[in-house]
C-alpha cells in the first residue's frame, strides 16, 4: 500500500504546478499589492507603505464615477447571465433531456469562437449602419437608425452576456446535473409545480451553481477593458480601461493602477458575498 | 418529425413529462439563445466574403480579396508563427502540470485535495486584466524583458486551471484497481504509469491539451501586457481594430475562428471517448 500513501510521490506530482503557481501567480499578486502602496514622484515609483493611491482612487470625483458605473454594469450583466443559464441547464437536462450533450457542445463551441472576434462583429451588428439598424429600416419598423444600440451601456452589456453565457453555463449545468430526475418528479407528483418547484427545490439544490455562475459573470465583467474600448463610446469607460492605461497607455502609474486593481478585487468580493447570502436567505424565506 | 416520435414514447413512459407548452418554450429559448451566442460568429464569417467595406445590408457581392489583404499584411506571418509557438508551449506546459497535478490529487483525500484543487482554479475567477497586469509587474521586477517567453507563462497560468478542471473530472471516474493491480505484478512506479496509467488516460491528456491550445490561440488581454513589441494574431487584430474598420479584420477573425473550432471540437471529442 505504500504506493498509496500521500507522501514523496504525491509530493512530486503536485509541486511543479504548485510551484508554478506561487512563482507566477501568487508572487507577481503579492508584488503588484506591494506597489499599491509606492507612490510616484514625477516619473519614479519611489516604495514605501502609503495610502495615497488607494485614497486617490476613490476621492478623484471622475475614478469614483467610474466605479460606480463599472460595478452597475457588471450587476446587469451578471442579472442577466445567471437567469438565462440557470434557465438553459434546466431546460437543458430536464425538459430536452436527450439531446442536452450536442446543446451543451454547440453552446461551448461558441465560447471559443474568439474573444475579440465576437467584441467585434457586435459592432457591426449594432452600429448605425449595422446589421440590425438596416434590417430594422428595410422592414419599416423604425425610420430612423437607433442610435443607443452602439457606443451605449446596452452595447456593453449585450457583448458581455453573449460573452459570459457559455462560460457561466458550466458551473450551472454541472451543479442541475446533480439533481436527480426522480427528486424532481418526485416533488412534482406531491403536487409542487412551476415557480414553487424552482423556488422550493430546484433553486436551493443548484445554489453553488447560481453562487458560482454569479461570480464568473460578475467578476469577468467588471474586469472587462476591451469590451468598453470597442463598444463603450466616449462616455462608456469602465474602470478596467483607467487601470489598463496605467500599465501600458499615457498615464502610466503603477501604484495607482495596483490599488485600483486591489480595490475593485475587494468590491467583487464584497459584492459577491452580498448576493450569495441574500440568494440563500430568499430560498429559505 | 423524428422527434416527436421520441416525445410521444417518452410522455407514455413517464408521467409527468414536460407538457407541450413547456416544451416549445424550451425550444423557443434555447433558438433565442443560440442565434444570440452564434449571430456574432455568422457575422464574422459572412462579412469576410462580402466586397462592400462599409459592413451593411444588402451584401453586393462575394471576394477573397480581405484575405489576401489580411494575409499579405506584413505582421501577418510573424504573428502566425509566434501564436503557433505559444499554442504548442501552452499545451505542453500547462498539459504537463496539470495532468501531474491532477494524478497527485486522486491520491488524496477529503480536505487536502478540495482545498488544492480550489486553489487551483482560483487564476480562473481572478480577471485576466489583473493576471496580466501582476505578471507584467513581476516580470519588470526580476528583470524578465517582455516578449513571447512572458507571454508564454501567462498563457500557461490562465490555461492551467481548465486543464486541471478537465482532467479532474476524468480521473475521478478513473479505476484505480488498475494500477493497484499492475503494482501488486511488480511494476515500477513508472513502468505503471507508463504501461498502463498513460495509455488509459491519453485522450483525455490530448482532449485538454487541445484545449490549452484553443485558451492560448484566443488569448489577448495576458498576451498584450506581457508581449511587448512581438505580435500574435490577436494583438494585430486589436491594432487593426484600433484604427477602426477594416474588412481584412474579419478575415483574420475567420482564421482565428476556424482554428479555435477544430481544437474544441477534437478537444471535446477525445474528452468524451470511453476508455
Amino acid at each position: 500500500m505504500t504506493g498509496m500513501v500521500p507522501g514523496w510521490n504525491t509530493l512530486r506530482q503536485v509541486g511543479p504546478a504548485a510551484a508554478f503557481y506561487v512563482l507566477f501567480f501568487l508572487g507577481p499578486l503579492l508584488i503588484l499589492f506591494l506597489y499599491s502602496f509606492w507612490t510616484m514622484d514625477g516619473y519614479t515609483i519611489v516604495p514605501g507603505l502609503s495610502v495615497a493611491s488607494y485614497v486617490e482612487a476613490v476621492t478623484t470625483s471622475l475614478y469614483f464615477a467610474i466605479i460606480v458605473r463599472t460595478v452597475l454594469i457588471g450587476v446587469a450583466t451578471a442579472f442577466l447571465v445567471v437567469p438565462i443559464v440557470y434557465l438553459l441547464a434546466y431546460v437543458m437536462l430536464f425538459v430536452l433531456d436527450d439531446r442536452n450533450r450536442r446543446l451543451l457542445d454547440l453552446v461551448l463551441v461558441s465560447m471559443f469562437s474568439g474573444y475579440l472576434v465576437r467584441i467585434y462583429a457586435w459592432r457591426t451588428i449594432l452600429g448605425k449602419e449595422g446589421l440590425l439598424n438596416s434590417a430594422l429600416l428595410q422592414l419599416h419598423l423604425i425610420d430612423q437608425p437607433l442610435t443607443f444600440l452602439l457606443f451605449s451601456n446596452f452595447s456593453v452589456v449585450v457583448t458581455l452576456v453573449g460573452l459570459l453565457i457559455p462560460l457561466a453555463l458550466l458551473p450551472m449545468y454541472s451543479s442541475m446535473s446533480n439533481v436527480s430526475r426522480e427528486h424532481l418528479d418526485g416533488a412534482r407528483d406531491l403536487g409542487s409545480r412551476g415557480f414553487h418547484l424552482h423556488r422550493t427545490i430546484l433553486i436551493p439544490m443548484t445554489l453553488p451553481g447560481l453562487n458560482t455562475a454569479f461570480a464568473i459573470a460578475f467578476i469577468l465583467s467588471v474586469g472587462d477593458f476591451v469590451v468598453p474600448t470597442m463598444l463603450g463610446g466616449a462616455q462608456g469607460t469602465m474602470i478596467g480601461n483607467v487601470i489598463a492605461d496605467q500599465f501600458k497607455g499615457s498615464g502610466s502609474n503603477w501604484p495607482l493602477g495596483a490599488a485600483m486593481a486591489f480595490l475593485i478585487m475587494a468590491i467583487m468580493l464584497a459584492v459577491y458575498l452580498v448576493v450569495t447570502r441574500a440568494l440563500k436567505w430568499v430560498t429559505r424565506w | 418529425m423524428g422527434d416527436a416520435v421520441v416525445g410521444t414514447g417518452r410522455d407514455a413512459i413517464r408521467t409527468s413529462a414536460p407538457r407541450r407548452p413547456e416544451l416549445l418554450f424550451a425550444r423557443l429559448f434555447v433558438a433565442i439563445v443560440l442565434v444570440y451566442l452564434f449571430a456574432p460568429v455568422v457575422v464574422t464569417v459572412l462579412f469576410s466574403f462580402t466586397t462592400s467595406p462599409r459592413l451593411s445590408l444588402p451584401i453586393e457581392g462575394l471576394t477573397v480579396n480581405w484575405y489576401a489583404n489580411a494575409f499579405s499584411n506584413p505582421l501577418f506571418g510573424r504573428a502566425l508563427g509566434n501564436t503557433i509557438l505559444l499554442a504548442v508551449v501552452t499545451a505542453l506546459g500547462a498539459g504537463a502540470l496539470g495532468v501531474l497535478f491532477s494524478f497527485g490529487l486522486v491520491v488524496l483525500r477529503g480536505r487536502v485535495r478540495g482545498i488544492l484543487l480550489t486553489a487551483s482554479l482560483v487564476p480562473a475567477v481572478i480577471p485576466v486584466l489583473v493576471l496580466g497586469i501582476a505578471l507584467a509587474v513581476f516580470c519588470n521586477s526580476i528583470g524578465l524583458a517582455q516578449g513571447i517567453r512572458n507571454a508564454a507563462i501567462g498563457h500557461i497560468l490562465v490555461a492551467l486551471p481548465f486543464v486541471i478542471l478537465t482532467m479532474n473530472a476524468r480521473l475521478e471516474t478513473f479505476d484505480f484497481t488498475t494500477l493497484e493491480a499492475a503494482r501488486d505484478l511488480g511494476a515500477s512506479p513508472w513502468q505503471t504509469f507508463r504501461d498502463v496509467t498513460f495509455p488509459l488516460i491519453r485522450p483525455s491528456v490530448m482532449g485538454a491539451g487541445l484545449l490549452a491550445m484553443a485558451l492560448s490561440l484566443d488569448e489577448f488581454v495576458v498576451t498584450w501586457f506581457n508581449v511587448g513589441t512581438e505580435q500574435t494574431l490577436p494583438v494585430v487584430i486589436w491594432g487593426l481594430l484600433r484604427r477602426g474598420i477594416n474588412p481584412s479584420i474579419n478575415a483574420l477573425a475567420t482564421v482565428v475562428l476556424v482554428s479555435l473550432i477544430v481544437l474544441v471540437v477534437l478537444s471535446n471529442y477525445l474528452n468524451r471517448r470511453k476508455v
